[in-house]
């Protein structure tokens, strides 16, 4: 029964393929990437001479926390779940990524030690950019670097905001806890 | 348990792939070791011009013409200096006539350095405290240079023919005069004997040997386009095959073996230049013929790439030219007549400018080699493989060098090892 699925989706990836004469090129895939979202196509070809293409199985971890970071990862398909080790040695899941959902991209920045670790939960194929592959680009293709530094810069910067509400946030509901509990005496 | 049997059959199955193709490796290297020079110097060439490319692709120049253009320039340099060097190799009677003159000039500079006008005649300070010393250095230079019984015989046909100028037979009789050099040894004779013999073969079967070399280097020109076309491919495909574990720890490996060694060769490179250029010019201004100094200089800065031994291969070759040399007019006039003395100030120059300017400024400390293991790695690569195993040991070293060190700091921070 398995095998007749696996053999039907061979059939109609490959008759898919054959019929309208596409395959889902890396460039497919970065085009919908909003980190890379104002490059061109011929600027998209030229990223993806150095991406790299890797497959996880279930429960692998493409990065681990404290690991050095090197790269960014965009999901082709499958599911990431960022994760960090609690006190007790249980992992606790920070959130779950999906197709066209990129993770680690502080890499691309410089080499500090990766916050959190991500896990394949399903068989996972990603697509990997180096920073080294990056800062090579700044020099060869500076407009195609900067455009992608900008965007780095933009998403880092929200990252930041969202991260400053949160923090607001928190301190905001401890004000009250503290002002509950200081009722309370 | 499942998946500890699926382990031990994959480390199996890795480890099995990985001596097979270790196995094939080695077994083609000992097969087509001929090959193994002309690739790595094809590398080697790639490599150095790789920031080339990236300069003239920034120009807006396509890359398949930018590859194009370098290797005409490399073909250029190749032709140019392949030319000069030719047509500085003397023919058989031109080697003769040398080593006439060159005995004949050794023997003065010899009397002239003791102090003494004949062998019989007492000499200075030097004489007597290391005379005994220097003069079985002298004669063991000069068995190379003594006829054996078949060049005697050759050369002896030339005066017949009158093809020797005066000033030759003059050396050639002055130096039967002396009294040491009659009656060489049977191990120099028998050494000469065997460099004839080679020299014959040689020249018997020059085309073959032409076309047995074009053979072998046609695969350089080759190796060096398609190192430069690569667009990343080469590093794919390592990277395809390293697990999800090391692959990020792999790619920083090999980025930064790669920054390093590309920076060592360029470096290595840049610097043997600069040594080249100052021997040409002092030599130039010396008073050398440009087409001498050329060639000095080219073997000078080439050899400047192998430690201790380099400078004292590009000193030799200068003093012997020094030596042979009659009637050079220096540039400027206060600088010494003597060719001996000039050569020694270059080379002093040289030197000093290596290891003042050049070296750091180009090198830096980048990668630092014990001098013990830059020792044992020169004599090892010579006794491996001649002047080339002198010339690329160290590059060999610093090559592992950094690769097993890199390798070591990015596994601990991979925490792959403790």
């Amino acid at each position: 029964m398995e095998d007749s699925i696996k053999i039907r989706s061979l059939w109609k990836d490959f008759s898919k393929e054959l019929l309208t004469g596409q395959k889902q090129t890396i460039v497919d895939i970065l085009k919908t990437i909003p980190l890379l979202k104002d490059l061109s196509k011929r600027e998209l070809k030229v990223i993806s001479k150095f991406a790299y293409e890797r497959s996880s199985e279930i429960n692998e971890f493409v990065f681990e926390a404290g690991q050095p970071g090197a790269a960014m990862f965009i999901i082709k398909e499958g599911e990431i779940k960022i994760v960090k080790k609690s006190d007790n040695d249980e992992y606790l899941e920070i959130a779950v990524l999906q197709t066209g959902d990129i993770f680690g991209e502080l890499a691309l920045l410089d080499s500090s030690p990766r916050s959190a670790g991500a896990l394949a939960s399903k068989p996972t194929k990603a697509i990997a950019i180096f920073r080294e592959d990056l800062n090579g680009l700044l020099k060869t293709h500076p407009e195609i670097g900067g455009k992608i530094m900008m965007h780095l810069a933009i998403i880092t910067g929200q990252r930041l905001k969202t991260t400053t509400n949160h923090v607001i946030q928190m301190e905001n509901e401890i004000n009250k806890l503290k002002e509950k509990f200081n009722g309370k005496q | 348990m499942v998946s500890n049997d699926r382990l031990n059959r994959s480390r199996v199955f890795y480890f099995s792939l990985f001596f097979f193709f270790i196995s094939i490796f080695g077994f083609l290297i000992f097969v087509l070791k001929d090959l193994v020079l002309p690739i790595i110097l094809g590398i080697l060439a790639a490599y150095i011009s790789l920031p080339g490319v990236n300069y003239l692709k920034r120009k807006g120049i396509p890359k398949s013409l930018a590859i194009v253009i370098l290797l005409g320039v490399f073909s250029l340099v190749v032709f140019v200096i392949g030319q000069k060097i030719v047509s500085a190799i003397p023919n058989e009677k031109e080697n003769l006539e040398l080593r006439v003159q060159l005995q004949y000039k050794l023997d003065q500079n010899f009397l002239a350095l003791l102090g003494k006008t004949d062998y019989n005649s007492e000499g200075n300070f030097l004489d007597d405290l290391v005379g005994d010393e220097l003069y079985q250095i002298f004669q063991g230079l000069n068995s190379f240079l003594v006829f054996n019984k078949h060049e005697s015989s050759e050369f002896k046909k030339y005066i017949k023919k009158s093809m020797i100028s005066e000033r030759t037979l003059f050396f050639y009789n002055e130096n039967l005069k002396h009294p040491f050099l009659s009656t060489p040894n049977s191990k120099s004779n028998k050494l000469n004997e065997n460099t004839a013999n080679k020299s014959k073969t040689k020249s018997a079967s020059k085309i073959a040997l032409f076309l047995d070399a074009i053979s072998i280097w046609i695969i350089l020109p080759f190796i060096f386009i398609f190192v430069l076309i690569d667009e990343g491919e080469i590093k794919s495909f390592f990277l395809g095959i390293v697990p999800n574990r090391y692959f990020e720890m792999a790619f920083t490996t090999f980025s930064n073996v790669d920054v390093a060694i590309g920076n060592y060769l360029r470096g290595t490179l840049l610097q043997s230049s600069l040594v080249g250029l100052v021997i040409f010019i002092g030599l130039s201004i010396i008073g050398f013929k440009i087409q001498a100094a050329l060639l000095i200089g080219i073997i000078a800065g080439i050899s400047n790439a192998i430690p201790f031994l380099g400078p004292v291969i590009g000193l030799g070759t200068g003093l012997i030219y020094a030596m042979i040399v009659e009637g050079i007019n220096p540039i400027i006039p206060f600088i010494p007549a003597n060719p001996i003395v000039g050569v020694l100030i270059v080379v002093f120059i040289a030197q000093f400018l290596d290891n003042a300017v050049f070296q750091p400024i180009v090198l830096g400390k980048a990668v630092n080699l014990h001098p013990l293991v830059v020792v044992i790695g020169v004599t090892g690569g010579s006794i491996i493989a001649g002047f080339w195993g002198m010339l690329l040991a160290i590059p060999t070293i610093v090559i592992f060098k950094v690769v097993i060190s890199t390798v070591y700091r990015q596994a601990k921070a991979y925490y792959i090892i403790y």
